[in-house]
């Protein structure tokens, strides 16, 4: 087996968790970790045995074959073009870039020296819904007629994040464009999207929104529908349900334990994850194993900057959408 | 009190059934154009096969229940109302939403008795979700998700004569999502396609539609239909609020499960919409009952004519593939 030496950059929330899947992973090798903020990138690399080193270094270091991004969303495009140029092998934390033009621009030089880069879409390797597509897939319920997605988060974000998130449908709606067309296998060609700010105020003040419903419609006319909300106030809530001509395939929330308790006032459930880590634990843990396989030649990037861009251009149409009150129709590619 | 129910088909069989078991009524007669389904239906329940004018001149009839084909509804409501009799009418008032309107004087007068049988109100479980939507547990509704699909398309000589899916079936949903959130919607964007059987398309409707409406206040409303589930009656219902949720699940025809080697199974889900809503039948037929008592009717003509014009609305956005705005 061969171990692969790879290198963090971003040691922030999703830095620190990539790198703990990294280093519990034994086909992978993490030896080194960036931060623009050196004191972050020496503590978690003191926390998991390894060293901080400069990016630059890291790029110069031949040892070193692949980058893990999961620096601000902002720099990941850039340095996912630097680390392409120093022949590195990209995993990349999703998305690529919040805006399309620079992305359909940098294609030709992400894609020229021929090293993989891997967008990372945790959707795609969450063990539930990979099941449903792989049933799906098989025929298990026919020809694909709709498909619901409701994707809520537990609590709103900071709202320093707000800004620079890119807004809700660049943000957050961007798994939801991916799953779809992942699940669906066709392109859709029509979006309509209605959105607004019901949950808190501040929100709308830094010219976002927190609750949305969009229909898109694929090629082949399957109708898709996808809920957002930041705030359930009862946990993470992630459900898929696809209905085909032959019945419908249906993925539910999971709940922290499975006890139940059986009362006077009813049954109650344990409560669903309270975040994205935990729900999407195994998804992590397996993006990282797709991405050591692709390392060792054995498959190809699940997802890479076109499946990026793609989504992207499904989320500013979902915005044109919601500006003009009207839907707005996608090329079909 | 004595009824009289108008229409010996499918719903008005149910109707008569239930009247006739209700303590306070006693179904006198049984109109249909066709005689030999009046006299049947009228056996059963103990009633006589009758004419809608002697049904109207008898003084004795307090309450008439229309169940006869949709066309009559708006007609036969008018002219028992005027004979005054309290009035109980199936879905939908009528198909044309001008017509239903201009016939808005009758229902409105301080005399008039109208009670629209929009019978989603009456199940115990979403009446039991808006009770507790309308107790403030769970906060501010923020926005709400209907599942709404039949086990299998109807006859398409039923389709063509239908008014089309979204004020055949999706006006259900409307009046639910109107007394859900508590607020007319302003808005509607429906996108439809024929998937499910390419004769729907042919007659000229769809199988197949998604809904958004957003209200005044900017609370938004999906709405999920198909013509064909292939699994049952698929009837659900998803109230986001401000600190939670509160949804109604479906309905199988037992809880028996099997644990097997391949995983578990349950039950099937209740495959007709006489058995799902078998209940609230019942219940809009005491509301009735309660209504020729004194009681206020809880579903009128507004509603009605409330719910047909966002689905007039629907189809014009399907049809002109845009956003439409609905005037209140």
């Amino acid at each position: 087996m061969t171990v692969h030496k790879i290198a963090l950059i971003g040691a922030g929330r999703m830095g620190s968790l990539h790198a703990e899947n990294a280093v519990a992973n034994p086909r992978l090798s993490l030896v080194a970790i960036s931060d623009h903020n050196e004191a972050l990138a020496s503590a978690l690399a003191a926390r998991l045995g390894t060293a901080a080193v400069p990016f630059e270094e890291i790029l110069a270091d031949a040892a070193i074959g692949a980058v893990l991004i999961a620096s601000s969303t902002s720099s990941h495009l850039e340095n996912s073009l630097a680390s392409v140029a120093a022949g590195k092998a990209v995993f990349c934390e999703k998305p690529l870039s919040l805006d399309a033009e620079p992305l359909a621009a940098a294609l030709p030089d992400l894609e020229a020296g021929g090293r993989p880069v891997f967008v990372a879409f945790n959707r795609r390797f969450d063990p539930h819904l990979r099941s449903l597509k792989a049933r799906f897939a098989e025929g298990e319920v026919g020809k694909a007629e709709s498909l619901h997605i409701i994707n809520h988060d537990p609590a709103t974000p900071d709202l320093a994040f707000v800004p620079r998130s890119g807004g809700l449908f660049k943000d957050f709606t961007i798994h939801d464009f991916d799953t779809a067309g992942w699940i669906l296998g066709e392109p859709f060609v029509e979006v309509f999207a209605q959105g607004a700010c019901l949950i808190d105020p501040a929100i709308a003040e830094l010219g976002d929104i927190d609750t949305a419903k969009l229909i898109l419609r694929g090629r082949s006319g399957a109708l898709c529908m996808i809920s957002n909300s930041r705030r359930t106030g009862y946990g993470y809530d992630q459900r898929v349900e696809l209905f085909g001509a032959g019945g419908a395939l249906r993925v539910d929330n999971v709940t922290i334990t499975q006890v139940r308790r059986l009362g006077e006032e009813g049954e109650s459930a344990a409560p669903f994850p309270y975040s994205f880590a935990e729900r999407y634990a195994d998804a992590y843990r397996a993006e990282l194993d797709h991405f050591a396989d692709v390392l060792d030649g054995l498959a190809t990037p699940a997802t890479g900057p076109r499946d990026s861009l793609r989504a992207l251009r499904l989320a500013d149409a979902a915005e044109r959408s919601m500006k003009q009150g009207a839907p707005v129709a996608l090329e079909d590619r | 009190m004595n009824v009289a129910v108008i229409g010996a088909g499918r719903i008005g069989k149910i109707h008569a059934a239930n009247a006739a078991t209700h303590p306070a009524l006693t179904v006198k007669y049984v109109v249909d154009p066709i005689g030999a389904a009046a006299d049947r239906l009228a056996t059963e329940v103990g009633a006589i096969a009758a004419t809608l004018d002697d049904v109207l001149s008898d003084r004795s009839v307090e309450g008439v229940i229309i169940a006869s084909s949709t066309d009559t509804h708006l007609d036969f409501s008018v002219r028992a109302i005027e004979a005054g009799k309290a009035v109980f009418c199936e879905k939908p008032i009528d198909l044309g939403l001008e017509k239903a309107k201009s016939a808005a004087a009758h229902f409105e007068a301080p005399t008039a008795r109208f009670f629209l049988g929009f019978n989603r109100r009456f199940d115990p479980h979403f009446a039991r979700l808006k009770a507790r939507l309308s107790s403030g547990e769970m906060g501010r509704l923020e926005t709400l998700h209907i599942i709404s699909h039949d086990p299998a398309p109807p006859p398409i000589d039923y389709v063509k004569v239908s008014g089309g899916l979204f004020r055949d079936m999706t006006i259900h949903d409307f009046d639910m999502a109107r007394w859900l959130l508590g607020e007319e919607p302003v808005a509607v964007y429906a996108a439809a396609a024929c998937l499910v059987d390419p004769a729907i398309g042919a007659a000229g409707d769809v199988d197949t539609a998604k809904t958004i409406l957003r209200t005044e206040s900017g609370k938004l409303c999906v709405i999920s239909n198909s013509r064909r589930s292939g699994y049952g009656y698929d009837q659900r219902i998803e109230a986001y609020c401000a600190a939670g949720s509160l949804r109604v699940g479906n309905v199988a025809v037992s809880t028996l499960e099997s644990w097997g080697e391949g995983g578990t199974q349950s039950e099937p889900l209740q495959n007709f919409f006489l058995d799902r809503y078998a209940e609230a039948y019942r219940a809009e037929m005491a509301h009735f009952a309660d209504m020729l008592a004194g009681k206020q009717p809880l579903v009128g003509f507004a509603d009605g004519i409330k719910a047909l014009a966002i689905a007039v609305a629907a189809a014009r956005s399907h049809a002109s593939s845009a956003c439409m705005a609905i005037s209140n």
